[in-house]
């Protein structure tokens, strides 16, 4: 074997520097055309999921989220339950939330909307909203008059928003908006500040202060539809939904992959198109390759029989093809990996994708590195065998005289 | 010794059957210098190729030594051109990607016997067929002359029992093939190789110690002396 490996590793060395150039050339800006396929197409899918996620997490969900298991929709006795969250390991932060379904008034237009009652500070701590205000300022703890509007319902003049025909559309900074409560009150409000987040479902959402929702809707108090946790990096979520069960009865709680349906099949839709496009990639990669090695094995037919008569065996010159299939493999692969990073990363990341939740970028996952890798190398060593194994197979006066 | 007895080969070419060898015994004793003469078509070639183990007789059988190799597997075939022949074409058949010292060192690095410097061994051969000085030149910077010598370095780099050559002039200018048949004399003078080769110019006779004639596939005259 050691003989073998040493007389292919020769062969296969003369051949990549003695070889014909132009096949050499040709291969490898195929298959570094493949890698960098396989490599972009996750790499843009992961970064729409991370995207997505992010959004989700920072914006919408938190990493967890309780609700009412009972028959009644809220969580009493909120204020115990969120001292009692607070002391659990892994938790970093909560925040609770109220909400009444509303119909929002500006100038002759109406939408409806849910408006949310929380407590600023908490709030800042759990989510990035506060990030995202695009006009006017956030709310405040003591703020009584005040309404924070997603982009997605006051429209804020710019037509271009997914959702600005069922928007107030004109709704900016400073103007005066009537509420109309479920429960039947009408309010006026200062539109305090307006949010982009570009998470259409969260930009769907209004906010007032937890002090005016209890002045709406007095009999919520101590009460929260739903409390949003952001759990410490690393934490063990099983064992800190254990822990917050085991402090309070009718309630659920749930990640965020749970909560949230539609980026979870999102995702799973992703994988399948993912799994689709990497096959067909690699059919064609395949193919593609297959049909290079095979001029060059036919073109060194006449070799290979020489090679075979001197007494050179099938299994080192099937090698040495072999080697010089990684070789190039490894080669390509090295060069995407360089053009990917160091490339079309940066360059994506200076003019982004845009998507309905913000701008994507391009990610490099370990996890896909590897696997395009071993994908590579499988291909481009069955892509160089099965046309040395024919000529290998063909007698030897056949192969040199034809 | 190599024994060839009762040995035929039939070219199955579709809706015509060809007979290149028909019924060929002959003997080769160790250390002889075999010229197989014969005009074109007469089946020399066919009969080296067999005796070479390139290619399978349709009948008959081939002894090296009091082993038969005539129906062997293609590894254990492998081996024995490896090990015991030595062959060199008509037309040079050099690796092109190789320098003449890689192309005569390949063969041996195949088989590496233990205590054997192969590289050493082929550096001696190229000196040996007067290419000493071309060692690190590629096949296509060599004469055609050149490169058959360095073929016939690489035919001899495991110590071959037999070497057999297949018209080894035949492409060559008449001083370049006065240097090859006197390289492959004096290789059969000195190294005690036996050599069976193929001509059908009649000149090499000289080279040789023994002469086969054949044609239409027979062997038709053995020394000068009818079959």
């Amino acid at each position: 074997m050691t003989r073998s490996l040493k007389v292919a590793a020769l062969l296969a060395f003369t051949s990549v520097t003695k070889g014909n150039f132009r096949i050499a050339l040709l291969t490898m800006l195929i298959l570094i055309l493949v890698a960098l396929n396989l490599l972009f197409v996750p790499g843009l899918l992961d970064g729409l999921a991370w995207g997505a996620n992010d959004k989700l997490i920072n914006t919408y969900s938190g990493d967890l989220l309780i609700e009412s298991d009972g028959a009644n929709h809220y969580i009493a006795n909120v204020d115990q339950l969120m001292t009692a969250i607070e002391q659990i390991d892994g938790i970093d932060s909560a925040t609770a939330r109220n909400y009444l379904g509303t119909e929002i008034n500006f100038e002759g237009k109406y939408t409806g909307a849910a408006v949310f009652g929380v407590n600023p500070d908490t709030e800042k701590n759990v989510f990035t909203i506060a990030d995202y205000i695009i006009e006017g300022s956030y709310l405040n703890t003591d703020d009584t008059d005040a309404i924070l509007l997603g982009v997605q319902l006051a429209g804020a003049d710019r037509p271009d928003l997914e959702l600005y025909s069922r928007s107030l559309q004109n709704v900016h900074a400073g103007d005066r908006v009537s509420i109309s409560y479920a429960n039947g009150i009408e309010k006026e409000y200062t539109v305090r500040g307006i949010f982009y987040t570009e998470f259409i479902q969260t930009d769907l959402q209004a906010f007032i202060s937890e002090k005016e929702f209890q002045s709406v809707a007095p009999l919520l108090t101590n009460n929260a539809s739903t409390i949003h946790i952001k759990t410490i990096k690393g934490a063990n979520t099983e064992d800190i939904i254990n822990q917050i069960l085991s402090t309070t009865n009718d309630v659920k709680v749930m990640t965020w992959e749970d909560y949230a349906g539609l980026v979870h099949s999102m995702t799973a839709s992703f994988n399948i198109i993912e799994v689709i496009m990497d096959t067909v990639n690699l059919l064609v990669a395949g193919i593609t390759i297959f049909i290079v090695t095979y001029i060059d094995v036919a073109h060194r037919k006449r070799q290979i029989g020489i090679q075979r008569a001197i007494g050179i065996t099938p299994a080192a010159i099937t090698l040495s093809y072999i080697i010089r299939a990684i070789f190039y493999a490894i080669i390509s692969l090295a060069l995407a990996m360089l053009i990917y990073k160091f490339g079309i990363i940066p360059l994506e990341a200076h003019y982004p994708f845009h998507f309905p939740f913000g701008d994507v970028y391009l990610r490099m996952i370990p996890f896909v590195l590897i696997r395009t890798a071993l994908m590579l190398f499988i291909v481009s060593i069955i892509s160089a065998l099965l046309p040395v194994h024919g000529v290998i197979r063909t007698k030897i006066i056949n192969a040199i005289w034809g | 010794m190599i024994k060839v007895q009762k040995l035929t080969k039939i070219y199955d070419m579709g809706k015509v059957k060809v007979k290149a060898l028909d019924g060929v015994s002959f003997n080769v004793v160790n250390g002889d210098m075999l010229a197989i003469m014969g005009k074109s078509g007469s089946g020399k070639s066919t009969l080296l190729r067999q005796m070479g183990l390139l290619d399978l007789p349709t009948t008959g059988r081939i002894f090296l030594g009091r082993y038969e190799v005539t129906r062997l597997a293609e590894s254990t075939r492998a081996g024995l051109r490896l090990k015991y022949l030595g062959y060199v074409f008509q037309e040079y058949a050099l690796l092109g990607e190789l320098t003449a010292h890689q192309n005569v060192y390949l063969p041996g690095m195949m088989l590496n016997n233990k205590g054997k410097d192969y590289k050493k061994r082929a550096t001696e051969l190229l000196k040996l067929v007067s290419l000493g000085k071309r060692v690190h030149h590629y096949p296509k910077e060599l004469s055609g002359g050149e490169q058959q010598r360095v073929a016939i370095a690489r035919a001899l780099i495991n110590s071959p029992k037999v070497l057999l050559a297949d018209e080894p002039c035949a492409n060559l200018d008449t001083i370049s093939s006065g240097m090859v048949m006197e390289t492959l004399a004096r290789l059969n003078q000195d190294m005690k190789v036996t050599i069976i080769f193929v001509s059908h110019d009649p000149s090499d006779k000289q080279y040789a110690r023994h002469i086969l004639t054949l044609g239409d596939g027979k062997i038709i005259s053995e020394d000068g002396s009818p079959a």
